[in-house]
């Protein structure tokens, strides 16, 4: 008998600022809309343990979308003759997620991401908390400085490996070498530039100090962040998850800056506590 | 046998020249690079085709490199631990302007370029200290 995976894949036509973004997602199950967000310079894939998984997915309709430029989301038409490098914004993604959910009719989804999906949260939280019912923060913080660097993107240097290989110690050396492999090779498939220009979002146009305050705290945020994650460490969470209201702080013990993909396992620990959180409040 | 020492040295580039994944990964890389492990301990270590080809003691003048990894013995002595720990796996976790507990010095553009190869030789650097 074949092991056939649950997962479904489709596309659809999102309209965003006149143009036609023809957008990839996966997903499976019923119930609470569960938007996932991948981190910069990859895709959806990162998300097939959770997908798959029946303990989530039979409560939760588990979404995860390929953002533009991602994985099967090809870019918007013209992308060739653009003047400037890729450079993702938090008003593009906060706008774009939200414009993705529309398209396809979620009622008040939780929003789950990690590393930049997870600092995009922040910004989801501050303006568009009518629209949705949680925030999974995963690898989160109000600044992550350091990683919008030229090697990512240079005639000179290998850019799928040099991605692949700049976020591998990210990753805690307890997670299984397979799925920490998997993750370098997600990694490693990236449009050329892609890595760097989300990580203009992620290190410079991410600046969220001093705004964190401003949210209302109308829906829950959950930080989640693993002890090995050196990008944006435990205490950087910490520290940004104080000054957010009604927001709650878990960290995550031999896992780093890709739980749903580097450790599935250890990472489900942490996040069915949260899951079971969000449906006592349906 | 002292940490860091020459013949601390000498296993480490046995590990690296026994290794297969390092003579696939590591087939162009071809550089000199300095380690500077702290306490008078610093080494040119000469790859080519992703072997350690030679290892000299005590770097002198007419000894090139193309780049140096220092930081201090405490910072390694973290990193070569079978699981190291938080912030000390990586030389770019140590690296990382974050938190700058390893220096990279001189031809950067080198070191992202043999990224995957440097970083699986330093690797093996765990099997020698176990």
């Amino acid at each position: 008998m074949a092991r056939i995976e649950p997962i479904i894949g489709r596309y659809v036509h999102v309209d965003y600022a006149g143009k036609d973004y023809r957008i990839y997602y996966e997903e499976t199950g019923q119930g609470i809309p569960l938007v996932c967000l991948h981190t910069a310079g990859t895709d959806g894939r990162e998300w097939r343990h959770q997908l798959c998984d029946p303990d989530i997915n039979k409560n939760f309709r588990v979404v995860a979308l390929d953002l533009p430029r991602h994985g099967k989301s090809i870019p918007p038409d013209g992308w060739w003759k653009e003047g400037e490098e890729y450079k993702l914004t938090a008003k593009f993604y906060s706008e774009f997620v939200i414009a993705f959910c529309r398209a396809l009719g979620l009622e008040k989804p939780v929003i789950m991401g990690s590393s930049m999906g997870g600092n995009i949260c922040l910004h989801l939280a501050l303006n568009y908390s009518d629209d949705l019912r949680a925030l999974i923060a995963i690898e989160a913080c109000e600044y992550s400085p350091g990683w919008w660097l030229s090697w990512l993107h240079h005639p000179h240097v290998h850019g799928g490996e040099v991605c692949a290989t700049s976020v591998f110690g990210l990753m805690a050396p307890q997670s299984p070498d397979e799925y920490r492999w998997e993750t370098w090779w997600y990694y490693s498939q990236g449009g050329p530039g892609i890595f760097k220009g989300d990580l203009y979002f992620y290190s410079v146009d991410h600046d969220f100090r001093g705004k964190c305050e401003s949210i209302k705290g109308k829906i829950p945020t959950y930080f989640i962040t693993g002890e090995y994650d050196f990008a944006c460490t435990p205490e950087m969470t910490k520290d940004t998850a104080a000054k957010v209201k009604n927001s709650e702080v878990i960290i995550m013990k031999d896992n780093g800056h890709f739980p749903m993909s580097e450790n599935p396992e250890n990472f489900k620990e942490y996040l069915m506590p949260v899951l079971a959180k969000i449906r006592a409040k349906a | 046998m002292d940490e860091f020492g020459s013949q601390w040295m000498q296993q480490w580039q046995k590990c690296v020249n026994g290794d297969a994944v390092m003579k696939n990964v590591g087939r162009y890389f071809d550089e000199n690079v300095l380690l500077d492990f702290g306490e008078d301990q610093a080494y040119v270590v000469q790859f080519r085709g992703g072997c350690v080809d030679r290892i000299v003691d005590k770097a002198g003048p007419e000894d090139r490199y193309a780049f140096a990894l220092r930081a201090p013995k405490s910072s390694w002595q973290k990193f070569v631990q079978r699981v190291p720990p938080p912030m000390y796996n990586d030389i770019w976790a140590m690296a990382h302007p974050l938190h700058g507990r390893l220096k990279i010095e001189g031809d950067v553009q080198v070191v992202w370029q043999n990224l995957r190869a440097f970083t699986w030789a330093l690797a093996l650097m765990r099997d020698v200290a176990h």
